[in-house]
């Protein structure tokens, strides 16, 4: 065995207490989702199910109405994506190319804007979508979203701007490009990268929301999918824990894919700008 | 600093001056949106929480008149508030001390090169990819005494957990949050941590080890030193997030039993949302709000020193 194997060995080993606990739950959420009712309430319980079966995912989108649940989520973290990458390019922009009077002040904003919790201020946040006739309005939850999630964004985007090299822009200009064109042609092609893995960050941020979406939207045909879940452990007669497990399968498994294939960006993006 | 500064008052500087800056002024209009957005979601809710904290409000959000310091009398007259309080403190402290004692070695492993180490990250970041809402959910099966598959795995291994509820006790209730609340704290942190790892420059390691030290002395003479700047931002942040979950606590126990769970947070929103009472929900928020302040001006304060060692 070569030495780098062993020590291998030796880096998994100690890292599997944690990723065992990390794990367990995942495994429970499989092996129940897959079960039928009377597997889970029988006295001897076993991990694995008796066999592939797929009902609990059809009794959830027939006659659970998740469907829809899943379609709110969806309408709002695209739409919280959209406004907060809209409001979020700009500023970044403006942080890493342009001189601007008040850059550390806006700095400093944007990172109180970070420090305050939506759930501290919920009853405030209530009263806002309230006054503006926007309770059981999903656009009231694309816009809270945005707000919280743009400060993120921006830190992300700006980061990445940095990396880009200024002589590409002012060669453009050079050659006779205006500075908006040579924005649009240049710049921005070469930050797609960055603008998508800011976009799916926050996208999987507003997925994964739930005491503002708990709280803003009452009517339980409004609800998003992680609401929507956990209203089911309250509302049935018994906890039908294998429909349940099946939707957490459901709202789990995409985004954590999303998120596994952007992570190696997320601390390279992390170190450069949300920390500094 | 005060030489430019007469500079800019004299007439011929300012002359000079004038066409750049207003093309400067004009540059606000890039960051304008997103001020105008978060003063509108986050700045206007403030002014209503403050408010309000002051009046006397009804269950129906009608303001009645003015409270003074009245809510505030109410909240810290109030035993479960006290109780909370205290639990904030055992939570928030347990949970972020929990997450730096993992996180740290985790990460120092992450950054290792090992074979399917992008795996490993990969697994160990997950809990951050999932809702803190589901993540609970899912714990509360895993916990539970009759079919959870924690006692299953427990009975398994021969240890005499058959049927023990762990959620009906408030001890090991909060102690399963607790760990939970680590769980999903770890991926953040080690996520800083790593990024700070990765700006130690090799050259460090190399001169030491030609120095003759151990990898043992360069841990501890090089990267823990290296890495406070990383972990005091890690553990303000923390205590911030920590302070502000309400997801885990809320889905598991809901503050029970008997609000042995339950912690400002949690405490806060039943006050609005389940008895009604929003004018003392509000000045409970305040309350947060201070404390979190103390918080954030510790935090900025340590970013600037920073900004200006560096």
């Amino acid at each position: 065995m070569s030495s780098k194997a062993k020590f291998s060995l030796l880096c998994w080993g100690a890292l599997m207490p944690l990723m065992v606990v990390i794990l367990f739950p995942y495994a429970t959420m499989l092996s129940t989702a897959l079960k039928r009712k009377d597997e889970i309430f029988q006295f001897e319980i076993s991990w694995l199910p008796d066999g592939l079966y797929l009902g609990n995912f059809v009794e959830l989108f027939v006659n659970r109405g998740f469907g829809q649940a899943i379609f709110n989520s969806i309408y709002i973290s695209v739409g919280a994506t959209l406004v907060s990458l809209l409001v979020a390019l700009p500023a970044a922009y403006a942080l890493s190319r342009l001189k601007l009077p008040g850059k550390s002040t806006f700095r400093t904003y944007l990172l109180i804007t970070q420090m305050i919790s939506p759930i501290v201020l919920i009853v405030g946040l209530f009263r806002l979508f309230a006054y503006l006739g926007m309770i059981n309005d999903l656009n009231a939850l694309v816009f809270a979203h945005s707000a919280f999630y743009m400060a993120f964004a921006v830190w992300m985007l700006q980061s990445y701007f940095d990396t880009i090299p200024k002589d590409l822009e002012e060669a453009a200009w050079m050659d006779g490009a205006s500075r908006f064109a040579s924005f649009r042609r240049v710049f921005l092609p070469l930050c797609l990268p960055g603008i998508a893995v800011t976009s799916l960050f926050t996208f999987v941020n507003s997925w994964n929301e739930y005491a503002m979406a708990l709280t803003i939207l009452r009517d339980g045909s409004l609800q998003t999918a992680p609401v929507r879940i956990a209203f089911l452990t309250g509302t049935l007669y018994e906890t039908e824990w294998n429909i349940i497990m099946a939707a957490t399968l459901i709202a789990t498994l995409p985004v954590a894919i999303v998120f596994a294939s952007i992570q190696s960006y997320l601390i390279r993006g992390l170190s450069l700008g949300g920390v500094k | 600093m005060q030489a430019t500064q007469t500079n800019d008052l004299a007439p011929s500087g300012r002359r000079a001056r004038k066409p750049r800056e207003s093309r400067n002024l004009s540059n606000l209009v890039f960051i304008l949106p997103s001020i105008a957005l978060s003063l509108t979601i986050i700045g206007y809710p403030i002014f209503e929480v403050l408010r309000m904290a002051v009046m006397d409000v009804n269950r129906f959000g009608k303001i009645r008149g003015f409270e003074g310091f009245g809510n505030f009398i109410k909240i810290f007259s109030d035993p479960v508030f006290i109780q909370s309080s205290w639990q904030t403190l055992i939570w928030t402290v347990s949970v972020v001390g929990g997450t730096v004692l993992v996180a740290v070695p985790v990460a120092i492993v992450l950054n290792e090169d090992f074979h399917g180490r992008s795996i490993a990250r990969t697994i160990i970041l997950l809990p951050w990819a999932v809702s803190l809402a589901m993540t609970a959910l899912v714990w509360r099966f895993v916990v539970n005494g009759d079919f959870g598959t924690l006692n299953l795995a427990l009975t398994q291994l021969g240890l005499p957990f058959n049927n023990h509820p762990w959620l009906a006790d408030a001890q090991s209730a909060f102690a399963i949050e607790i760990l939970v609340g680590i769980l999903v704290s770890v991926p953040f942190t080690v996520t800083i941590i790593l990024g700070g790892l990765t700006s130690i420059p090799v050259t460090l390691y190399e001169a030491a080890a030609m120095d003759g030290a151990t990898r043992w002395q360069s841990l501890r003479r090089i990267t823990l030193p290296m890495l406070s700047p990383f972990l005091q931002i890690a553990i303000v942040l923390n205590v911030i997030y920590v302070f502000n979950s309400f997801p885990i606590i809320w889905i598991m126990t809901n503050g029970g039993p008997a609000n042995g769970t339950d912690i400002l947070i949690t405490y806060v929103y039943k006050q609005a949302f389940a008895f009604g009472k929003l004018d003392v929900a509000a000045a409970g928020s305040v309350v947060m709000f201070l404390m979190l302040l103390c918080f954030s001006v510790l935090y900025l304060f340590m970013t600037r020193n920073r900004s200006t060692d560096g």
